[in-house]
């Protein structure tokens, strides 16, 4: 059976280290030789580091997997095709906006489970979006004139707003905003999970509450950093700032052994339904027992290789193999095979047609 | 869990009830997870109830590029944990039983988890609970094994390959395995001459749930 081959895991470890070195030295370039860094992000800046590494890895020990090594070489080998490039991008770009981006399979499950994932997924998304680029200096701002915040992106000068006005407000309140987004998304779905039968019965408190809680406890010590900062004068608020570093940090250090690596790994099903797309128009099997095409041709080749590959061998006396075969057929051969095994006069299928025939024949 | 299945093909009688009681299942949302297949409905009234057999080595979760098909401390196989399923259906196509369900719209996997809401307490998955014939049990080895003649078996030989479950199948004879070599021995002796058999002029539910359902495992 397939195990993680060391030099799989030595491979994973270089892409890891190289990784968290390739953001060092981003950090160092993009703020401007830590011209614009700030010392009091030091912690964060550190626990991303790590957690970016320790991502990368997890996600070229991923790769490493017979099955997921075939879909990730054979997609981009499909993408690639330069005859189709401009219908794969299209399809591509049809994928993220319909899967990612709108989550339209998940609507169709249930609109208050995409609500909740919405919510959680933008609220995430855009607080990394807003607190990546200013931990690592990638983003600073400079006062201009008595009320003007010129933005400033890896040294280079943007748009300046005017610090009054409605659309600073809103931008200086996002990660308030994004922090109430997951707030609601996590608790419909603490509320699903702790009234779903199914759920209740599938869920680990490792895997499916933690995350919630760490998110949760993130948005409010948050949030609890405005409310210090704008009516209480800024009580206690090293102590809140020092207590949201900490669950930041342990929730950066989740990211890529918990449940939460499913964002950096869902997107890969942008591939697997290219490769889908491409497999409806190429040659199809035909089950080897009733001829109905269930697949293609090359997602079988595929299959029986990563079958091979993992070390079974469902070859069949006719030398065909079990996945030839269409499901429905696997079923019914199998219970033919049940129906062989006892002797015809067995009272195993008494009635049925086959002991009348062979009745008849041994007359 | 000391419980597992018993499936006694012979005693089943085709009446379905635990395809309509599946969906009740709590971790089945309304969808029901079991086959009853006919063998071949033109020769013969005898049917195949399918459910998971939860193979120790699951092929379908060895072959889940996203490692989404997780086991239970119990050797339950569960359904593929919905954030890391990425929607490529080898599963499918890769269980020697034909087991694992998809619907494509939903980007959702599931397949047979012995009910697990209800066996992980102690209870009757819900297909064991509604079987009037007993062709599917549930229960300790101990206690099911002594009610019946026939003999429990969980292993099956797909040609060269040996896969052990955890769920038994109840043999007529004294065999130790289900050899399953798509020979089709029974076939053989079950088919009439062309000429003498029936194609059935109406189409009825079952067929169609044979043919946009239970062929291609889209629920």
């Amino acid at each position: 059976m397939h195990t993680i081959k060391t030099r799989d895991k030595f491979t994973s470890v270089v892409y890891g280290l190289a990784a968290s070195a390739g953001l060092t030295l981003l950090v160092i370039v993009g703020s401007r030789n830590l011209e614009h860094y700030d010392a009091a992000l030091f912690g964060y800046t550190v626990a991303s580091v790590v957690a970016f590494g320790a991502i990368v890895y997890r996600y070229a020990l991923w790769l490493s997997r017979p099955a997921t090594r075939i879909y990730w070489r054979r997609g981009w080998q499909l993408f690639r095709d330069r005859r189709r490039l401009a219908e794969n991008t299209k399809s591509a770009a049809q994928t993220i906006t319909h899967n990612l981006v709108e989550q339209r399979f998940i609507r169709r499950r249930g609109f208050t489970r995409w609500l909740m994932h919405a919510l959680i997924m933008w609220g995430c998304l855009l607080s990394a979006a807003v607190t990546f680029p200013l931990v690592f200096g990638w983003i600073h701002f400079k006062l201009e004139g008595e009320r003007g915040y010129r933005t400033y992106l890896f040294g280079f000068p943007l748009n300046a707003l005017d610090g009054r006005s409605v659309a600073a407000w809103v931008v200086f309140h996002a990660l308030d905003f994004t922090a109430v987004m997951v707030i609601a998304g996590c608790a419909i779905a603490i509320r699903r999970r702790l009234r779903d039968r199914g759920a209740i019965a599938l869920q680990q408190y490792m895997l499916d509450f933690v995350p919630h809680l760490l998110l949760i406890s993130v948005s409010v010590t948050g949030l609890m950093l405005t409310v210090s900062s704008l009516w209480l004068g800024g009580y206690m608020y090293s102590f809140i700032s020092l207590t949201h570093q900490a669950l930041v940090i342990m929730t950066l250090f989740y990211l890529p052994f918990g449940k939460l690596f499913h964002v950096v790994q869902r997107p890969a099903s942008v591939g697997v339904e290219l490769y889908q797309r491409r497999a409806r128009e190429m040659p199809q099997a035909a089950c080897a027992r009733c001829g109905v095409e269930f697949v293609s041709e090359m997602w079988l080749g595929d299959l029986k290789q990563v079958v091979e590959e993992l070390g079974f061998d469902y070859t069949m006396p006719d030398g065909r193999q079990l996945q030839d075969y269409c499901p429905r057929c696997k079923r019914v051969m199998r219970g033919l095979s049940y129906a062989s095994l006892p002797d015809r006069t067995a009272e195993v299928f008494r009635g049925s047609r086959a002991e009348g025939k062979e009745t008849m024949n041994a007359e | 869990m000391e419980e597992t299945m018993f499936i006694d093909p012979q005693r089943c009688i085709g009446c379905r009830s635990c395809v309509a009681a599946c969906r009740e299942c709590g971790t089945h949302k309304g969808y029901s997870m079991i086959y009853v297949d006919y063998l071949d409905r033109a020769e013969t009234t005898a049917t195949m109830p399918t459910v998971c057999m939860h193979c120790t080595e699951p092929t379908c979760a060895l072959v889940c590029p996203a490692d989404a098909i997780k086991m239970s401390e119990e050797g339950i196989v569960m359904s593929a944990l919905k954030p890391r399923c990425l929607d490529c259906r080898n599963c499918v196509n890769a269980c020697p039983f034909g087991v694992p369900k998809y619907n494509t719209e939903m980007h959702l996997q599931m397949k047979c988890d012995m009910c697990y809401d209800r066996s992980s307490e102690g209870l009757m998955p819900m297909c064991a609970s509604v079987c009037p014939t007993g062709a599917i049990a549930f229960g300790k080895y101990e206690q099911i094994v002594p009610l019946r003649r026939t003999k429990p078996v969980n292993v099956h030989v797909f040609g060269n390959q040996h896969v052990e479950t955890k769920v038994y199948l109840m043999l007529p004879t004294d065999a130790d395995a289900v050899e399953v070599d798509g020979c089709g021995v029974f076939e053989g002796m079950l088919q009439r001459p062309a000429e003498e058999r029936q194609t059935p002029t109406v189409e009825s539910w079952i067929d169609t749930q044979v043919e946009h359902s239970d062929k291609s495992n889209e629920f």
